[in-house]
């Protein structure tokens, strides 16, 4: 890379099912708090990125009244129509590029909105697919997990711990839409069928949430910050709409991590990752995201999940803030990831602190069946 | 230019209802329309930068803080712009799938006179009807007083418009 | 430190009513014209931006299904909507990705379909712009005829302009005559330019102002032949490293770029107000273009800009913005227009290639400003190319309610001299 970026700053909201807050109020709220705590001015801001969704906003130009709450009056700004992690993307584009110094990406969805799953219908082949009426993110994922679990012999059970350890694990987390303490695996096992075989509780809910982080140059970020938190490596990659690729692996997600590790010289994820804040949509794709970061050979998702080895108490724990299990608000839900490796890097996570963290993964996906994934992988400094 | 022969794919029409949006909005509106009922404008003012907003609004995006004072303000203003709408004919339009002349909104042969009024002490611009004048005589820096409604009922629709000031 | 960045390749599909291609169809289109014409081969692309309004399709994140059509599978991608001034945003994020050094070549596309819905085109269509705002607006009791005059009597973008228009009127030497002037250089021009939309060859001032449909004035002071037509279509630009870029035959350098986004017109979220009163002051534009001016480093733009595309769906705002980027004196637009300076074949042309008022895709508009650019500088813009020496062009783009703006600044020689 050209040089370095770094995350001196990040906010999130409390994500909620329905946030007593018009989305305005919300976007406010986030984009202050990273900036207050890089400790920049609304002067410093170089460039602004939002990432929002017309469709699940219900306004054209979703980010039309967002301008001023962002703090982007007068300032460059731009909007990336995907998860938020990609905008973190652009924002990192234009820092390397020389042109800006301090980049303020701010990511917003509120799901109560508009329900994002009848949305998902519209990503959908217009002219085939929509037709038939019955393809929605969540029946393609119920389509995609029982290809896998036949394929592999996964079972059902062990899909359901990821929802156990996820749901778990956000209890502690304050940020968390949905937080169960105590949960078992029967109430996983037993919540409401959606789709066969996937549940509610093995499905991310509809949330209301925020989030922003501030990212600097080398200078700004040795300038402003105590705590600097490096982008050491990042890899992105679209794969095919959903009829034209294999569903039995993540194959685009494969291909960005393999391009994020390249970056960051990273060959041995157990041994030089401390952790993984991945978008598990559902419980499902976690374990396939599993093999397409080489945790685990293909077909071995399963296994890893049983081995308990991506517990909090693992040798590489995922999701220790309770990931997209535990709050889902779409555009956002990917930056919150990034957001949660950040503060388990800078030692803020609170009671979700993990020992020694020094080294995170970061994934944020867009599209249904994780079509367009992100990686990050960042670091602290030494 | 000659028209092209112009080959068709197969049309796939698609009406998806798939359900309706729940937006969310700030109670600010409400101390708007209590004034409305007292025939009062409220707006909101910026204790940082000093701008006037009216309709009120909580953000002030020059200070990036929020707003929460408020401004009584004067009902009577300048025309900061203005667009007139060709003579409403029965026929001639449909606004959401209503002909407006046929259901009684407009009258055959109105012209619609559109104005942005800029009150005195705001730095907004509100959006309304200029009433009791004529199309060819409203330019902008003419100055207009509020025209409320007999009866207020707490709704926007008690600023019926702005009439020019003799 | 800047690295340098080029066009190297264009492509555009017919603008216009496409029924006969479905979108995934167009985008392919524009994406493998511009792929041929910059002589690469698919694989050497490495990153790709995209991006349309995609409310107007009605399909939500289209490049998605489509990307096999452009070849996106297993590159990365970046989705960028940012109002009318997609394209324009969209080429600059393909310029930022090989700028920062992370990709070599990239591809921009932007498109839309306008067609495939039954909205009554991107003017009108816009009211989904604010129509959150109109639902809190009826739900506090909004009457009718006041709820007509938020629209400015025709809706969101129209309506907006019109406004804008009264007021640049106003303060400015500008009359009627003059948007009719500007309406009908951009049709005739666009009849020269074989991917535009509405292609009116000789059009005169008096077949804009008599006409019997197209004379009438729909929102004082707009005609309904002032008024962009609502097209299908998808513009596609190769932007590549200088490494690569030398080995075309004249590429356009990227001198500089930036954009702007001023507090919104009209209203803000729920109809909140704003302090706005003026909407054709545009100091958003006044911003960008001097940072994009100053990276160019071009300190007298009305003598060393050869040719200028402006985002002009309705004809008054070519003099606004041609003003804002500090071409002409405030207000004084008018003058040179009148005088013929921005023909074709004058001494500072503006939209040679018929501009948005001839051909409004939105998604692909501003980047068609962009790409015009290049081809002026390229030498490849056919009967419509200027006749002139084209060194440094720069390309326009407005959006949301006018109030976000980008500049891209081309040049025949690169940005940073080695």
């Amino acid at each position: 890379m050209r040089g370095k970026v770094a995350i001196i700053g990040y906010a999130q909201s409390y994500h909620q099912g329905n946030m007593p807050m018009t989305r305005e109020d919300m976007v406010f709220e986030v984009a202050k708090g990273a900036a207050e705590m890089a400790g920049i001015t609304r002067e410093d801001l170089d460039t602004v990125i939002n990432a929002s969704n017309d469709y699940l906003d219900g306004r054209t130009i979703s980010e039309l009244f967002l301008v001023m709450p962002m703090g982007a009056y007068l300032r460059d700004y731009t909007k990336v129509e995907m998860d938020g992690a990609f905008a973190m993307f652009y924002g990192m584009l234009k820092i390397l590029s020389g042109t800006h110094d301090i980049a303020l990406i701010v990511a917003n969805t509120q799901g109560s909105t508009f329900n994002p799953h009848q949305i998902s219908t519209y990503m959908l082949d217009p002219t085939f697919d929509r037709q038939i009426g019955v393809l929605n993110d969540v029946s393609m994922a119920a389509i995609q997990a029982r290809m896998y679990m036949n394929k592999y012999s996964v079972s059902e059970d062990e899909v359901a711990i990821v929802s156990l350890k996820n749901l778990g694990n956000a209890a502690k987390n304050p940020h968390a839409h949905r937080r169960m303490p105590g949960i078992t695996i029967e109430e996983v096992l037993n919540s409401k069928l959606l789709y066969d075989p996937i549940r509610e509780l093995t499905m991310s809910p509809i949330s209301d949430g925020a989030c922003a982080v501030v990212l600097a140059t080398e200078k700004k970020a040795r300038e402003l910050s105590d705590n600097p938190v490096w982008i050491e490596g990042v890899g992105s990659s679209q794969d095919s709409y959903i009829r034209n690729r294999n569903l039995y692996h993540l194959e685009g997600l494969e291909k960005a991590a393999k391009r994020a590790y390249q970056m960051a010289d990273i060959k041995n994820q157990f041994a030089e990752l401390d952790l993984a804040e991945v978008s598990e949509r559902y419980a499902y794709e976690e374990l396939m995201i599993y093999e397409a970061l080489g945790f685990c050979e293909k077909g071995k998702g399963g296994t890893l999940i049983d081995s308990c080895a991506t517990f909090k108490d693992g040798q590489l724990p995922v999701n220790p803030s309770g990931g997209a299990l535990s709050a889902d608000p779409i555009t956002a839900t990917g930056l919150i990831r990034v957001v949660e490796a950040v503060m388990q890097i800078r030692g803020e996570a609170g009671a979700c602190q993990l020992p020694g963290v020094w080294r995170a993964l970061a994934h944020g996906q867009t599209g249904v069946c994780a079509q367009s994934n992100i990686v990050y992988i960042l670091g602290g400094e030494y | 230019m000659a028209k092209k022969e112009r080959k068709e794919t197969i049309a796939v029409d698609g009406i998806w209802p798939v359900g309706s949006y729940s937006y969310k909005a700030p109670e600010l509106y409400k101390e708007l329309l209590e004034g409305f009922k007292q025939k009062r404008i409220i707006g909101s003012l910026c204790t940082g930068c000093g701008m006037v907003y009216v309709p009120p609004r909580n953000i002030c995006g020059r200070c990036w803080r929020k707003i929460d004072t408020r401004a009584s303000v004067s009902d009577v203003g300048t025309v900061r712009t203005f667009t007139i709408s060709p003579e409403m004919k029965r026929g001639r339009t449909k606004i959401l799938g209503v002909d407006p002349v046929e259901a009684g909104w407009l009258k055959e042969g109105e012209r619609l006179i559109m104005v942005y009024v800029n009150f005195d002490g705001t730095n907004s611009n509100y959006t309304t009807i200029l009433m009791n004048s004529k199309p060819e005589d409203v330019h902008i820096g003419m100055r207009v007083r509020a025209v409320w409604k007999e009866q207020p009922e707490g709704k926007l629709s008690d600023l019926v418009g702005v009439e020019p000031i003799k | 430190m800047w690295r340098n960045v080029a066009v190297i390749g264009v492509g555009q599909t017919k603008h216009g009513i496409r029924r006969e291609v479905n979108v995934a169809e167009m985008i392919g289109e524009a994406a493998w014209k511009a792929i041929e014409d910059a002589e690469l081969a698919p694989e050497e692309i490495d990153a790709i931006a995209i991006g349309n309004m995609q409310g107007f399709g009605g399909i939500c994140q289209a490049e998605l299904w489509s990307g096999d059509w452009f070849g996106a599978p297993g590159k990365p991608l970046l989705r960028i909507a940012t109002g009318g001034t997609t394209g324009g945003s969209v080429a600059q994020c393909a310029i930022y990705q090989v700028a920062s050094g992370m990709f070599d070549v990239a591809l921009a596309i932007g498109f839309e379909k306008h067609s495939d819905s039954k909205e009554p085109g991107a003017t009108m269509g816009l009211a989904h712009v604010g129509l959150a705002n109109f639902f809190h607006l009826l739900a506090c009791g909004l009457d009718f005829k006041t709820s007509l005059a938020w629209g400015g009597g025709v809706g969101a973008a129209a309506g907006v302009s019109g406004y804008q228009a009264a007021n640049y009127m106003h303060r400015s030497g500008c009359k009627i005559e003059h948007l009719d002037m500007v309406a009908a250089k951009s049709r005739s021009n666009a009849a020269k330019n074989e991917y535009a939309h509405l292609q009116w060859p000789n059009c005169t001032v008096d077949y804009i102002a008599n006409h019997p449909r197209f004379g009438e004035i729909v929102a004082y002071p707009l005609r309904l032949g002032h008024i962009c037509p609502a097209s299908d279509g998808a513009s596609a630009i190769i932007v590549a490293a200088e490494e690569r870029a030398r080995s075309a035959e004249r590429p356009a350098w990227v001198r500089g770029l930036a954009s702007c986004a001023d507090e919104e017109n009209q209203m803000a979220e729920n109809a909140q107000g704003v302090a706005v009163t003026d909407s054709s002051e545009q100091i958003q534009c006044k911003i960008a273009a001097t940072k994009a001016y100053s990276m160019a480093g071009i300190k007298n733009p009305r003598e060393e800009i050869d040719v200028a595309e402006i985002y002009q769906p309705f004809p008054h705002q070519e003099l606004i913005y041609s003003e804002r980027l500090q071409l002409f004196d405030d207000g004084k637009a008018w003058i040179p227009l009148e005088e013929g300076e921005t023909q074709i074949d004058g001494r500072l042309p503006i939209d040679p290639s018929g501009g948005v008022l001839s051909t409004n895709a939105i998604g692909s508009s501003a980047m068609q400003r962009v790409a015009e650019c290049a081809l002026q500088i390229m030498g490849k813009a056919g009967q419509h190319q200027v006749p002139k020496d084209v060194k440094n062009a720069v390309a326009h783009g407005w959006g949301g309610s006018t109030n976000f703006t980008v500049v891209t600044i081309l040049g025949d020689t690169p940005r940073l001299r080695r």
